[in-house]
């Protein structure tokens, strides 16, 4: 089936693409397992919605109120002061129960751990997700007696292999005796387009991703210079083949980049999230930015909720992140009220990440926090 | 039995022509079969994959990524090659002068009608952003390997003359870096340089040897090779960065123990077909025939 395409630059700049008419997602298919509770958009009832509609007539805090009973709560765990030879294991496991996790839906189960390795340098291990906590997540699943396997399709280089070598990975999952899925050169399965806000009409999954119980979207928390951060939802960029989107995957910046981390998103199967924000990139990221240490680590079972957590914690204010207005309410909360912290509170961590002196970079700096670039 | 001997007898079966074991057979791991058994005198085992490659060319001429999957289309430069490469094996057991030339001026025909989304120039892209060059897919910008690949087929088949030829290699030498290398494609990206990788790079030597540059950069990413190669480099950056060097007369000297490590090391990590068909056409230096095609064209 041939792609749908709809040429823009070589990589697009943010867009203000309007959130999906239809909000809703297609039933999953019968052979999956039945989403998460906590990843699945909260529906309100009417008279929910009743009483919200009755408060807005009453004032200005109404607003909120409304937006809080449409998007759903979800749970979102951050651990500070983490450093890479720490006790990783541990406060992962902790996370993930923390945030609502149950471990028997892994039991037996295919999960697929996804860091991201874009185009991993010996001189910018700030780049790319450690190998500690790619290991430790994956001893976390091990011991629940899931079937764990670690993928990635970097988007940069073709030679992947180099990219395991470089970061450091590949004699991590030597050691640890996991198994590595290639995801750029995979026979794929396409999947519809749930997301529906780029053109695209769906997209090719490589087969592990396909066959995926759960996928462990691994980020590097880094500044991203196109749309402003990129964590759990824009990493999973990676799941798509270079063989099918080229390397850069220049389709998805032709449909636009936030349409396309939304959307990609929504068609996924399950996901949960953990974030290495220990060394994370300030400034020109995702490529070309500056260590950052923050020693975070920061769990969930909602994407959206997680990113938008990370957008406060590097000073960016979440509602003005494109890819997040298209997620808030049908992926998950946004805004600070429906985000349940678990752990470390957000405002003890929060410290401004540099970004370039750039206008659509700097619409989404936080003032209201006082934080400057 | 050596690493290469043990590498070309994989490489005669179709499980030597997919991307991963078990996988679908795949058209980049069949022709870079194709080429690497043609260039160590296995013709009949070349020309199997040239068939299969045959058999999976589009009514357009392209040949898509898989068996199953006909678009995108960037592997026709590669199917080029192959075919073209068959005609002039080692061994005696050569295919027929001819054979494929039907194929090959398809699938040249589709090369020479299918360009790169060009842009007009933004301040914040470092690369000239109108010229065409290949996209990796259709309807989306030009990049180093796609624009490299169908630059050596044309060379391959006579059309090194060719005004997209000549655009082709105006592209390449404009998106070196300026201390040499190449990435993927992009320079710079709101005033900052990116960093070189080794296998795009290798490509882009191979496609500009003998081609004039006077702003030196060539030189300068020939010099970048020579200065990243070490032990540990994987089988397709290698396998890549040898070539460019051999395509410009450079071969380092501890080739041999680096392509058997690479070997080694692929291997260890989950056979991968192609980057074993990557070291054996490096193992073939300057004879290679991605090298010696563009040396020696036949007109198609």
């Amino acid at each position: 089936m041939s792609i749908d395409l709809e040429p823009h630059a070589s990589e697009s700049q943010p867009s203000t693409a309007d959130c999906p008419k239809d909000r809703s997602h297609d039933a999953v298919s019968s052979d999956r397992p039945t989403p998460c509770p906590a990843n699945t958009p909260r529906k309100f009832d009417r008279r929910t919605l009743l009483i919200g509609a009755g408060v807005a007539a009453a004032g200005a805090l109404a607003l909120p109120y409304v937006r809080r009973v449409l998007e759903g709560e979800a749970p979102v765990f951050l651990a500070g002061n983490q450093s890479y030879d720490g006790p990783l294991e541990q406060t992962i496991r902790d996370g993930l129960l923390a945030t609502g996790f149950d471990p028997v839906m892994v039991r037996s189960k295919r999960v697929l751990l996804k860091p991201n390795l874009v185009e991993p340098s010996l001189a910018a291990p700030h780049m790319t997700t450690h190998p500690a906590v790619v290991v430790a997540t994956a001893e976390v699943f091990r011991r629940w007696d899931a079937l764990v396997t670690v993928g990635e399709a970097p988007g940069h280089v073709r030679d992947t292999e180099m990219a395991l070598v470089v970061s450091g990975l590949a004699d991590a999952l030597d050691s640890a005796g996991l198994t590595f899925a290639d995801l750029n050169y995979q026979d794929v399965a396409w999947v519809k387009n749930r997301g529906r806000a780029s053109k695209l009409a769906g997209f090719y999954f490589p087969q592990a991703i396909a066959e995926a119980d759960l996928v462990v979207s691994m980020p590097k928390l880094k500044t991203h210079h196109w749309v402003g951060l990129t964590a759990s939802m824009k990493n999973l960029y990676g799941t798509l083949p270079g063989i099918k989107y080229g390397w850069p995957k220049n389709v998805l910046h032709h449909a636009g980049i936030p349409q396309t981390v939304f959307d990609i998103n929504a068609s996924l199967p399950k996901t949960v999230a953990v974030v290495d924000g220990i060394l994370c990139m300030e400034g020109d990221g995702p490529i070309m930015g500056s260590p950052k240490p923050l020693g975070l680590l920061a769990i969930g079972t909602n994407l959206t909720a997680v990113d938008a957590t990370c957008a406060r914690i590097m000073g960016l204010n979440p509602a003005q992140v494109t890819y997040l207005k298209l997620a808030r309410r049908t992926l998950g909360p946004v805004t600070e009220a429906s985000i349940l912290q678990r752990g470390e509170r957000w405002q003890d961590l929060a410290t401004p990440f540099q970004i370039l002196d750039e206008p659509h970079l700097q619409l989404l700096r936080d003032r209201s926090a006082g934080l400057t670039s | 039995m050596t690493w290469l001997d043990d590498t070309l007898d994989m490489l005669t079966s179709a499980d030597g022509w997919c991307y991963q074991s078990g996988a679908e057979v795949a058209s980049e791991p069949a022709a870079l079969a194709a080429l690497a058994l043609a260039g160590h005198g296995r013709a009949a085992a070349s020309n199997a994959a040239c068939q299969w490659l045959v058999e999976h060319q589009n009514n357009d001429g392209s040949v898509g990524i898989t068996a199953s999957q006909d678009e995108p289309a960037w592997p026709t430069g590669l199917a080029v090659l192959a075919w073209t490469s068959a005609e002039r094996p080692l061994s005696s057991a050569a295919v027929e002068p001819g054979r494929y030339a039907a194929n090959v001026q398809r699938a040249v025909k589709w090369i020479l009608t299918h360009e790169g989304h060009t842009l007009p120039q933004a301040e914040c892209t470092g690369h000239d952003t109108t010229l065409r060059g290949w996209p990796w897919v259709e309807g989306t910008h030009s990049w180093i390997e796609p624009t490299a690949t169908n630059l050596l087929a044309l060379r391959a088949t006579g059309h090194c003359d060719h005004p997209r030829a000549r655009e082709a290699v105006v592209l390449l030498l404009n998106r070196l870096l300026s201390h040499g290398g190449c990435n993927y494609g992009n320079t710079s990206v709101l005033g900052q340089e990116l960093v070189p990788h080794l296998e795009p790079t290798g490509l882009a030597m191979v496609a500009l040897a003998g081609e004039r540059d006077p702003s030196g950069r060539v030189e300068q990413s020939l010099e970048y090779l020579e200065a990243n190669l070490v032990p540990r480099t994987t089988a397709a950056s290698l396998a890549y960065a040898v070539l460019g060097l051999a395509a410009h007369g450079r071969t380092p000297l501890e080739l041999d123990a680096w392509l058997a490590t690479a070997a080694k090391q692929t291997l260890r990590r989950g056979a991968s077909p192609p980057r074993r068909a990557l070291l054996a056409l490096a193992a073939l230096g300057e004879a290679c025939p991605l090298i010696a095609l563009t040396r020696n064209p036949i007109e198609v």
